[in-house]
């Protein structure tokens, strides 16, 4: 997101030149053109799906386009117990690992966003959790060992990565 | 492969261009109801945007309310006057002394400017990692001849790192690796200035953000790389 913006903003001849892929365009795009194989035995389990700010409702706004139907694509192709959180897409709540909050020492604030995250969570009860971000992944795991909970976070191109048939 | 789909009416239209002043708020408040934060320590969006019309700026500025906010846009995406609260913060959060930014986001910042990378990583243990970690990925069964590029040419994608891959959590440095692998897809890691995660955009800092960004572009010239994967 910071680097499409500022691409956009201060260097615009840019994509003149070259093309730029989300993560999500490209993972779509190996599967679709049938350049990688997932095994669906793999991941069978209750999986919630977090939708990150950034992929989603500030891309929507920032570039007109909010990445919510890929990721979902994608699970859908290898996963077949996926779940939404609610609310989810433009409504859903930030983990509290946004903005940079990470790095500063407001923890309570920060807790105080991964609680709602937790509860959102608790109503679906998977057993893994995937999402398409650095730091919701790390916020998200932080969460859920406050609240004692022993549920595993991945990346969404980890699993991808782990279905893998090679 | 498109880069995106097939463009249609809503695709080609123009977003509206809103040009929403602060001084339009109407308090109605479903900022602040959306806010997952409301009440804690103060913070309050309507309360933040009620006091920027007031030009309470230094108020504002010293205050922790800019860094307890996760931009996250929730409140205005909800706003029905259409103001970029998020963009308010992210300028307040550009107007405090840089030496009294909060945390690791300015240090952050400093060290990529310094060093090519937000923890000031030398490169001679980048390259040790990268290379480390590409050799236990060819030790897996399917991935032998797996080999971590950095700096080559003519690449099709430019891969850029989030810093805490390289730093604490190398395991995860693998998993674009198998998928590209997998993929027969041809990517390349600059072996300098590799950050994929721009601070800039935390801290409020323009001029740093777009030194960052240039550096992308430069890699991309440089390696002749044909595409970029955005970092984040």
């Amino acid at each position: 997101m910071a680097t499409r913006s500022g691409l956009e903003r201060w260097f615009p001849e840019f994509f003149d030149k070259y093309n730029a892929y989300t993560v999500f365009d490209l993972m779509k795009s190996y599967i679709e053109d049938g350049r990688i194989k997932l095994d669906k035995e793999m991941f069978t389990q209750r999986i919630a799906y977090h939708d990150p700010c950034n992929y989603g409702r500030k891309s929507e706004e920032k570039f007109g386009y909010g990445y919510y139907e890929e990721p979902r694509w994608i699970l859908d192709q290898f996963a077949p117990n996926w779940v939404d959180l609610f609310p989810s897409k433009a409504n859903g709540y930030c983990c509290g690992g946004g903005g940079g909050t990470m790095l500063t020492p407001f923890k309570e604030v920060r807790s105080h966003y991964g609680k709602k995250k937790i509860e959102q969570i608790k109503r679906v009860e998977p057993e893994l959790i995937v999402v398409p971000c650095h730091s919701c992944h790390g916020q998200i795991q932080s969460s859920l060992s406050e609240a004692e909970m022993d549920i595993p976070v991945k990346y969404l191109w980890e699993v991808v990565a782990d279905a893998l048939i090679v | 492969m498109e880069n995106s789909k097939d463009k249609t009416v809503k695709d080609l239209a123009p977003l509206r261009d809103i040009k929403s002043s602060p001084e339009l708020c109407m308090s109605c408040g479903t900022c602040s109801a959306g806010c997952p934060i409301t009440g804690q320590d103060g913070f309050d969006p309507r309360k933040i945007v009620g006091m920027v019309i007031e030009g309470r700026d230094q108020e504002l500025v010293e205050s922790n309310l800019p860094w307890l906010c996760t931009m996250c846009a929730k409140c205005e995406h909800a706003c029905p006057m259409g103001i970029n609260i998020t963009g308010i913060v992210r300028t307040i959060r550009g107007l405090v002394d840089r030496d009294k930014v909060p945390g690791m986001i300015h240090k952050g910042v400093e060290l990529c400017l310094e060093t090519g990378n937000n923890i000031g990583l030398p490169s001679e243990d980048f390259d040790f990692i990268i290379e480390d970690v590409g050799e236990e990925v060819a030790e897996e069964e399917g991935y032998e001849e797996f080999a971590a590029p950095i700096d080559k040419e003519n690449a099709n994608i430019l891969h850029t790192l989030h810093n805490k891959l390289v730093n604490t959590q190398n395991e995860d440095l693998v998993h674009w690796w198998k998928i590209f692998h997998a993929a027969d897809e041809s990517f390349t890691i600059p072996s300098e200035n590799w950050e994929g995660v721009n601070w800039g955009l935390f801290s409020g800092d323009d001029e740093s953000m777009k030194t960052v960004v240039g550096r992308i572009v430069e890699h991309m010239e440089k390696l002749k790389v044909k595409n970029l994967m955005y970092p984040e």
